[in-house]
Order: C-alpha cells, then structure tokens, then sequence
C-alpha cells in the first residue's frame, strides 16, 4: 500500500472509527473521544491534502480510488471544517434541546451522527468510480438528514423531512442516467464506471446525452443548484450551527466534485461544448435565482443559506468554463467559501443565545451589542460578499476572467452583472446586520461566543493567505493539473 | 424479461399511485421488487437478486412495522382525486416514453417499464400528502431502476452497486421512518401538509 492510499484510508477511517468510539464510551467521555478523533481524522486530512497538491502532477487514479489535486483540496477543506464543527459542537449542545432522540443520548447520538457523515463525505472525492461516488453521496444524506432534524421542533421535521425526500428523490433521477451510461458503454454492466473508463464511451449517441443530462440534474438537486435548490435555505437554516457549517462548505462542493468529474469524464461522448453549457447554465441560473434573496432581510442562518446556492452557482460557472484561469478561481472559491461560511455558521451560536430573535428575524446593530460577535459575523458576511481583499473577490474575478478566455463573453458579462447585485445585496446586509437599529429588547449573554472569538482571527488570517494564493495559483502546476483533470 | 412481467410490475406501480390504504401500498411495492428478484435469479444474475430480494423483504417490515405503530384515524386525503392522480401519472408516463430516447436496454418494453415506473415514483412524491407514500415513491423510482440494472445488455448490474444500493435505500427507509414517527407525534398525523411553515 503506497503513502496516498494509506493516508486516504487513515482520512476515511479516523471519523469512522470515532463515531463507533463515541457510541460505546462511557457518556462522560463522548465529548472527549470527539475533540480527539476530530484532531486525527483533521491531521490525516491535512497531510493528505498537502501530499496531493504538493505534487499536484502525481495524481493516484484506480479502479476505486482517486487521490489527485481536486481531491487533496476537497480533502483539506472537510477535514478543516469537520475539525472546526467538531470543536464548536459542545458550545451548541450546551445551548440546544431536542425531541428526536431523548436527553441523556443527546451527545452521544449527535457525535455519532456527526462523525459518520464526516467520514462518508471524506470519502466522497476520494472515490475512483461514478457508481461508488453516487452511493457515498446517498448515503450523506441519511447520515445528515437526521442532523438536520435534531432539535425535533416542527421548523426542523419540516427542513429534514424536505432534505430526505428532495434528494433522495434527485439521486433517484442521477441513478438512472448513470445505469444508462453503463447501457451505452462498450461491455456493459456497472463496473465500467470508474472515472478513467467513462472516457471511453462511445461518442455522438444520444442515449450519453440524456444520461449526462439525468446525471446532473440528478446530482443538481443534492448540490442544491437551482431551480431543485427548494431544500437547501431549510436545511441550512434549521440543522444545527456546526452541521449547517459542514453542510454548505463541505458537502455541497464535495457532490459538485463529483459533477466536476463527470462533466470531465463525459465531455468527449457528449461533446465539450454541450457538457460545458449545462453547467453554465445551473451557474447563471443559481445566481439569477439567489440574488433577489439576498436583497431581502433574512435571518442570518437562512441569508448564509441563500449564499451557498449563489456561490454553488459561482463554482458551476468556473467549471463550465473550465480555463485554467476560471478552474484557479473555483480552487480559491471553494476554500474561500468553506471558511468564510463555516465562521458565519459558528457564530450563529452565540448569536442566537445573545438575540433569539434570529432564528427568525434580521437582526441589527450586533457589533454594538456584542462587538467580538460582530466581528466574526462581519468577517464572514463581508468575505461571502467578496468585499476586498477577501479571496472571493480575486477567486470571481478569476471565473469571470476565465469565461471570457473560454469565449463564453455573454455568460461571463452576464455573471459578472449579477455578481456584482450579489454583492450590493450582501454589503447591505453586512451593515445592517453590523451597524443597523438594535431595537430596545433585553438581550442575553452571547453563550459559545470564546469559540468563535478564537476562530475569526484564525479565519480572517486563512481568507487574506488564500487571496495571496490566488494571486500566484493561476499559470501554477496545481491549475494545470486542474484543468487536466483524470488522465 | 417477458413483456408480461413488465407490464405486471408496471401495474403494480399504478396500484401505488391510486391506493389509500399504506399497507396494501407496502404490499405492492414489495410484490414488485420480488418479482423482479426471481426474474434476476432466473436469468444468472444471482447477488443482484439476492440483494433486491433482502432489500424488498427488509423495507416491508419496517415499513409494515411503521404502519402498525402509527395508525391513522382516517387515511390522509391527497390533494388530487385517485383517478385524477392515475391519469396524470400516465401521461406524465407516457410523456417520458415520447421524449427519452431509447435507452438501449436489452428490451424496449423494459425501458417503457423503467420510464413509467420513474413518472410514478415522482408522481406519487408530488400528490401524496401522506409522508409514507411519499417514501413509497422513491422505493417506486428504485424499482424501476432495479428493472433498468438486469436489463443491462452485456453482463446485468454489479452485485457490488446492487447491495450498494439496497443498503443505502434501507438506510434512507429507516431514516424516513424515523422521521415519520416524529412528525407523527408532533402533529397526530403523518400529513405533510402539516409541514409549510418553511417559507421566503
């Protein structure tokens, strides 16, 4: 067994193991064994991340496993933002009830569930086969429909209810089109869906066109790309803080890694152009559909909600015009994204023990009522709205660069508009949020503030290394092999 | 696979749609997926019917189970009357049928079974406000795909992606049921309808 293959296992099996640990320790101990299988399982992430993008041009592909610089990125930002949720988690508990499962399992439960839908996502871009990838993705939504629903109250049965149901629903659809792309390949059967192997179906049937098409609207519906994105603001806006953050950072572009890699696999049998287009088009779409949204007061969790199907779009307009300018933006993004979302998401803890009010209403002047929680949410909201020098600001103009080097000016001049009321939209919400009317209403202690007063520094200080990087990525050998994809 | 067998399986879907009793719905859809297991059997394809098999007999006495646990005062009225909801599923059906091309399985009655079964599982998700008849629909869609799988020309389905897929659907089954128990208790009924409070 080589290196990448044993890091790859040990970065499936750390949270997998440490969700039958928490299981069966004594409940005093749960929290404990959590923190530290959370710090492995971060610490396997991190080295195989550093491993694959350190040589981004010796990428790992087999029959099941694929170790290449896609999913090193995709492997760090999970195992980061696992770590980070892991850590947050004790703050919410302390904070949350819940009627799915009774009191005294309610930790042991939520780590369980939690630290098992981590090692299924894990493995998600680590998976060397379409058939494979389309279980694992599957199999996240039990895992995290249950997270979803913890706290047991209508709002949440309702948002899990929709997860399960919706996706479960599209991955029905992405499951047909791929049993069609076995119909279509030259031996039949479903072993012949390994990423490699996908490349080798015969082209200018239409048969591969109706199955890429099923395929990704399949997928659409779990990425919560519009318009199947009816899940995704209540699924996020209900899971609890630490799950919601794991949710939009890591699930959503680890399933659209997977569409990635379809896309790359298929564009021969259905033409590049055609392959391009349609992700093109769930782009535009996503940010046409989310940026009336955030023009409105919403409540924070659901605002954040509604920027992950504008940055899913984001993400689906870089892939579609895949230049190797537009696949270094989409690099930068996707980090970007996990960790500005992820700290938005955290500090909606301490938020709603401080004004519980904002679970279902804008709130305003928070950076007067609580500075250091102002400053976290600041952090988050005003890279989200890629204010400089935040990294989505360098990592859109990338993309928007990109499509114009793809020879796609109308999609590029048209995500540019949008983007740019994406950011209208968001800064006014940054101030309002910050610096609006507070109200006169008795406000409480902001509980579970001292972790997310420790993550926002490390935060801010992770997005401005990321806007350097995106300075010097774009012509690097990581962008090139980006753009390469599996050979 | 005869052209018979198909078009029973297809009926039975039809069955699902129209139905309000969830026992008799449960029934259906197991005698289905065990249809297709014996066909799978039959014609060498061994673990992938074994796993369609275990996953049918499994989901039918959660499901059952669920059933029995939550009965309903009055069975949950859909929005849309039976009829109306069988004659939109089979146009829906028979829309599919005209825009899909052929999907190039070893029968093309097989893939008219796979479309139709496809349109109902949706259909009965759209119309159905009761919550398990909305998880009979995706076990309705993974019938359907399950008859798609041994009709692969060149050697059927994996038995690796079969059990694959039977796990992750008896997962997601048991999740559902977990789910439906919950809302059942929060609201005495498992109406979906019960839940739209989710709105911008």
């Amino acid at each position: 067994m080589t290196s990448r293959e044993t890091l790859a296992l040990a970065v499936v099996a750390a949270p997998a193991l440490t969700a039958l640990a928490a299981a069966a320790v004594p409940a005093r101990a749960v929290g404990r064994v959590a923190a530290g299988g959370a710090l492995v399982a971060a610490a396997a992430a991190g080295a195989l991340a550093t491993v694959s993008l350190a040589r981004p041009g010796r990428a790992l592909v087999e029959h099941w496993l694929v170790v290449d610089p896609a999913a090193g990125l995709l492997t760090g930002v999970i195992g980061a933002i696992g770590l980070a949720s892991a850590l947050v988690s004790p703050a919410y508990l302390r904070t949350a009830s819940t009627g799915l499962v009774r009191a005294k399992h309610r930790d042991r439960v939520y780590y369980v569930l939690l630290f098992a839908f981590w090692a299924v996502l894990a493995a998600v871009p680590l998976v060397g086969n379409l058939g494979g990838a389309w279980l694992l993705v599957e199999a996240t939504t039990a895992a995290s429909a249950l997270l979803v629903g913890f706290n047991g109250r209508p709002r949440a049965l309702e948002a899990g209810w929709k997860y399960l149901i919706l996706t479960s629903l599209g991955l029905g659809v992405a499951l047909l089109g791929i049993v069609l792309l076995a119909a279509g390949s030259a031996h039949g059967g479903l072993d012949v869906l390994s990423w490699h192997d996908l490349g080798r179906i015969r082209p200018g049937r239409e048969q591969t066109l109706v199955a890429y098409l099923l395929l990704l609207a399949g997928l659409a519906a779990k990425i919560g790309w519009a318009p199947v994105h009816n899940w995704l603001p209540d699924a996020h806006s209900e899971a609890p803080a630490p799950v919601s953050a794991l949710l939009s950072a890591a699930l959503l572009p680890a399933v659209l890694l997977v569409a990635w890699r379809s896309s790359r696999a298929l564009a021969p049998a259905v033409g590049e152009s055609t392959a391009r287009s349609v992700l093109v088009g769930f782009g535009l779409l996503s940010l046409a559909v989310a940026v009336p949204f955030l023009w409105r007061p919403l409540p924070w969790k659901r605002l954040l909600a509604y920027s992950s199907l504008e940055h899913m779009g984001v993400i689906a307009l870089g892939i579609g015009f895949g230049t190797p300018l537009a696949l270094a933006g989409v690099a930068v993004h996707i980090a970007g994204h996990a960790a500005a979302k992820a700290l938005g998401f955290y500090a909606a803890v301490p938020l709603l023990a401080h004004e519980p009010r904002a679970a279902g209403h804008a709130v305003g002047g928070v950076a007067r009522s609580e500075p250091m929680l102002g400053t976290a949410m600041g952090v988050s909201l005003g890279a989200l709205a890629g204010l400089p020098p935040s990294p989505l600001f360098a990592s859109e103009v990338l993309i928007v660069a990109g499509g114009f080097a793809a020879g796609r000016p109308w999609a590029a001049g048209a995500s540019a508009l949008l983007l740019a009321l994406g950011f209208l939209g968001l800064a006014q919400a940054l101030i309002e949020t910050l610096a609006g009317k507070t109200g006169r209403r008795e406000r409480s202690p902001a509980l579970g503030l001292r972790g997310v007063a420790v993550l926002a520094p490390v935060t801010a200080a992770a997005l401005l290394a990321l806007a350097a990087a995106a300075l010097w990525l774009p012509g690097s050998s990581i962008a090139r092999a980006l753009a390469e994809g599996i050979r | 696979m005869s052209g018979a067998l198909v078009w029973v399986v297809v009926a039975l879907g039809l069955g699902v749609v129209v139905l309000r009793r969830r026992s008799l719905a449960v029934g259906l859809v197991t005698v289905q997926a065990l249809l297709l297991a014996v066909r799978g059997g039959v014609h060498a394809d061994g673990g992938a019917a074994a796993a369609l098999a275990v996953r049918a007999v499994a989901l039918a006495a959660v499901l059952l189970l669920v059933v029995s646990r939550t009965r309903e005062p009055r069975p949950v009225r859909a929005g849309i009357a039976p009829l109306a909801r069988g004659g939109l599923a089979v146009a829906f059906a028979l829309a599919l049928t005209w825009l899909v091309p052929s999907l190039a399985l070893d029968s093309r009655n097989a893939e008219r079974g796979v479309l139709a079964l496809a349109a109902f599982g949706i259909m009965t998700v759209a119309t159905r406000r009761a919550t398990l008849f909305q998880v009979l629909g995706i076990v309705l869609v993974e019938n359907g795909l399950a008859l798609a799988a041994l009709q692969l020309p060149g050697g059927g389905s994996s038995v690796t992606i079969e059990f694959g897929v039977a796990l992750d659907l008896t997962l997601i089954a048991l999740v559902a049921v977990v789910f439906h128990e919950r809302i059942f208790a929060e609201f005495g009924s498992g109406d979906s309808a019960a839940l739209r409070s989710l709105r911008d």
